[in-house]
């Protein structure tokens, strides 16, 4: 295990509504999350369907990147849920799971984002930037949901783009 | 020569439902395959481009088409297009462009962009405001090496053309 292929479109998984966490640990699970997503050149988050498993769990990380504001490193969420948000930006979002576009999405700027940590500690993170539009962009895929989707103008919204790379493994 | 081939399909006519649906039956009916396309409707005009290909006769793709172009009173046209290279320029850069409608504003910018080497990737223009004061809005992806180039490039045409330009890079976050 460790490194997964990231599904694309159209594979059914990326469509469905995952299935709660629950109480249960899933260490396999956490560490594959977080080595796919690493091994990814500029992933920031991967959330557990993207790896064909419909269950609702997602990893991110958005240290380091140019548009972080508030970063709470690498977290790891389970049955994550988005109690509170406020304002709204547009910002242009590339996912692996959608080859070949990128879309502007609107997002909340900031978000309350509960759920529980791996280890079944209950995780109340409340953040804005880059980091909110990150969780907003995996919890959506809990959902079944994906930038293509989310687009209100196919003419201005959707953009062609390099391929990003395979991950490696 | 083996394989499917390629056609460019060009529709434009007044606008009203079901061209879309009336178009894509005839190719459908014929077996082609929709490869990319686009449309939209330009003044009132519906226009569609498409690429297609497929395994049939030419003959029977245009008698399809033509026989479409009737029932729904649009403008279709075929070409044989030899089949492209996929991989493409990626767009860098947005351009927009915009102020009191006159000729020549599409050929001077697009004309510098050419000479700075600059591909167009995309273009959408519309002229919006009153009949009396048109203003002339013009928005372009373009696959640029030097963002920076680009920017005093084009500031200096839209002052010579009394036009507004601003230059922003396409940046997409990979989540």
């Amino acid at each position: 295990m460790g490194i997964h292929p990231v599904l694309r479109i159209p594979e059914r998984v990326l469509k469905r509504t995952a299935v709660a966490m629950g109480d249960a640990p899933d260490d396999e699970l956490v560490a594959d999350l977080i080595d796919t997503m690493r091994a990814s050149p500029g992933c920031v988050g991967l959330a557990a369907p993207q790896i064909g498993v419909s269950r609702r769990a997602l990893a991110l990380d958005v240290t380091g990147h140019p548009k972080t504001k508030r970063c709470h490193g690498l977290v790891v969420v389970f049955d994550p849920v988005v109690v509170e948000s406020s304002g709204r930006e547009v910002g242009r979002e590339g996912c692996m799971s959608v080859p070949d576009l990128t879309a502007n999405v609107a997002r909340a700027k900031r978000v309350v984002v509960h759920g529980r940590s791996p280890e079944g500690e209950v995780l109340a993170i409340e953040t804005d930037g880059f980091e909110a539009r990150a969780f907003q962009h995996e919890i959506d895929h809990l959902d079944g949901l994906l930038i293509l989707d989310r687009v209100s103008s196919l003419a201005t919204d959707v953009f062609r783009r390099k391929v990003y790379q395979e991950p490696r493994g | 020569m083996s394989g499917p081939h390629h056609y460019a399909v060009t529709v434009i006519g007044n606008d009203r439902p079901g061209i879309v649906a009336g178009v894509t039956r005839a190719l459908f009916e014929t077996g082609c395959n929709l490869e990319d396309a686009t449309s939209t409707i330009l003044r009132g005009h519906f226009s569609m481009m498409l690429v297609i290909s497929s395994d049939g006769p030419q003959g029977t793709l245009e008698a399809s088409l033509a026989g479409a172009a009737d029932d729904l009173g649009v403008m279709i046209t075929v070409k044989p297009v030899e089949e492209a290279a996929l991989d493409f320029d990626a767009p860098t850069h947005m351009v927009s462009v915009y102020g009191a409608d006159h000729p020549g504003i599409v050929f001077r910018i697009s004309d510098a962009l050419a000479s700075a080497g600059a591909n167009v990737t995309d273009l959408t223009s519309r002229i919006i405001g009153s009949p009396e004061e048109p203003v002339y809005a013009l928005m372009m992806e373009v696959a640029a090496s030097d963002g920076k180039g680009l920017e005093d490039l084009l500031t200096g045409i839209a002052s010579e053309i009394g036009v507004d330009v601003s230059v922003h890079p396409i940046e997409a976050d990979l989540l």
